[in-house]
């Protein structure tokens, strides 16, 4: 995943990174989005704007940089990772580090990766990323057949959905990487630096923000971007915040949902207009 | 008509390039008024998701938040001008909203519809029921208009809340005029909204 990963070579040893990989941060991911348009020679990017992850990295932004960004869109997000969302993480890295096949790590070179490691650990983090309502409309308690089987197959199909989320997340991520990136998160604390204090995060900040929640959004819910937007409000800051109704969960920032469309797409313009786009 | 009577006051108060916090913003509407006419810099709370969405998408910064709680976390001063147009009425608890106003803004410009209105008053008088009209349009059981009174009644809090009114406007049916004298008995009477400029002695 990403630029350099545990599963990249480590050049002096001519193996897999594995364990051995630093752990890294998501103001580390940020200078390393720094040092690309530094190179590309581009002195303003004109919005940035992510979700979940990607919104703590657009929040880094306007924080760290924010000479450097006109406009930031953080989405589905917080200035620091919950205690509650820490956990979930962390039984999702045990569910790896559990599976043997893990290896310590070092599965590249072997027949068998912590697939069920992985697997689990993608399930519990799906769980999160929708809602009771969105789960409950989507499948109910719908059958796979019609007759139970009276054991622990997926007799529901809401079992069937999620054991399938998992294994197909297992061919296209890395596990070692789902540590690191899971860690980075856990990591992150806008305030720390500040001793607590969020708003002198912003305190400089010229920079044009728009927060944007969900309704149903348990995992990163509209209390957390409230947090930031009186932290902004502190300094005065040029701020937007909407709570937009609806009922997908932390996903909806992923899905087409129509007022969040419109709210993106008027802040963009807005913005354009203003610095004459 | 009567909206646009407001809109054209509020601009002609606000000088060029304030920064401007519009409470209760509604759909953005007197903002986007401001930063196209005043080159304002202008900021909105609006506490329903669509005026907020509305105002957004007109490209104004706008934060859903809700005048009673969210006031408090801006600094002192913070901005030039801060309006409330027909808000403090909605609002539980006005006379805290009217001290945080003061206190983050330089400047405060407010609008209230007028329950001492003669019109409001016949209703009550002869006919025995909360007053409906154009301005406060909804039936007593549906409003979210919980705090009304009348200009007098507004007057009064400013004098005890040490604020002084720096200049006043009536509304009537069809135009705007300055008053001199705003707690006088035909003021009261006669107007259907009253409009302040505020300011705090303490400033």
């Amino acid at each position: 995943m990403g630029t350099t990963g545990p599963s990249s070579i480590n050049k002096q040893e001519d193996v897999e990174y594995g364990m051995k990989f630093p752990i890294f941060t998501i103001k580390d991911m940020v200078n390393l989005q720094l040092a690309l348009i530094d190179s590309l020679n581009i002195e303003q990017l004109f919005s940035v704007v992510g979700g979940s992850m990607g919104g703590m990295q657009a929040l880094e932004w306007a924080s760290s940089y924010p000479e450097r960004v006109y406009s930031a869109i953080p989405i589905a997000t917080s200035y620091r990772h919950s205690a509650q969302n820490i956990a979930f993480h962390e039984v999702g890295r045990q569910a790896i580090m559990n599976d043997p096949n893990w290896q310590k790590g070092n599965y590249y070179n072997t027949k068998n990766k912590p697939r069920h490691g992985l697997s689990v650990a993608r399930m519990i983090a799906h769980i999160t990323y929708l809602s009771e309502g969105a789960f409950q409309e989507k499948f109910g308690r719908d059958m796979q057949s019609k007759v139970l089987s009276w054991g622990f197959d997926a007799d529901f199909q809401v079992e069937s959905y999620l054991r399938h989320q998992g294994i197909s997340f297992v061919d296209r991520f890395d596990a070692n990487s789902y540590l690191y990136i899971t860690r980075a998160m856990d990591y992150f604390d806008l305030s720390h630096s500040y001793d607590g204090d969020l708003f002198l995060a912003f305190k400089n900040t010229k920079c044009k923000l728009l927060i944007v929640s969900f309704t149903s959004d348990w995992l990163f819910p509209s209390s957390e971007s409230l947090a930031i937007v009186k932290a902004l409000n502190k300094t005065a800051a040029d701020v937007s915040f909407v709570e937009v109704n609806s009922d997908k969960g932390h996903d909806s920032f992923l899905l087409e949902v129509k007022d969040f469309y419109k709210i993106l797409s008027g802040f963009i313009s807005g913005a354009a207009r203003k610095k004459g786009i | 008509m009567s909206k646009n009577l407001n809109e054209n006051l509020i601009s002609s108060l606000i000088d060029n390039n304030s920064k401007v916090l519009d409470i209760g913003c509604g759909n953005g509407n007197l903002l986007y008024h401001l930063e196209k006419i005043k080159k304002i810099n202008g900021q909105g709370i609006e506490i329903s998701p669509n005026g907020v969405q509305e105002s957004v998408a007109k490209g104004l910064s706008v934060i859903q938040g809700d005048a009673d709680i969210d006031l408090a976390s801006f600094p002192d001063n913070a901005f030039d001008v801060v309006i409330l147009s027909h808000t403090l009425q909605a609002t539980h608890k006005p006379k805290e909203v009217l001290i945080e106003m003061l206190r983050i803004g330089k400047k405060c410009i407010i609008s209230i519809p007028n329950f001492g209105y003669w019109k409001y008053r016949i209703q009550m008088l002869f006919i025995g029921v909360m007053p409906v009209s154009k301005t406060l349009s909804e039936p007593w059981y549906a409003t979210g208009n919980i705090h009304l009174c009348t200009l007098k009644d507004f007057i009064e809090l400013c004098e005890l809340l040490n604020i002084s009114i720096n200049e006043a406007f009536r509304n009537t049916t069809h135009s705007i005029k300055k008053i001199n004298r705003p707690n006088s008995y035909l003021n009261n009477l006669l107007s259907i909204e009253g409009i302040f400029v505020l300011s705090n002695n303490l400033n």
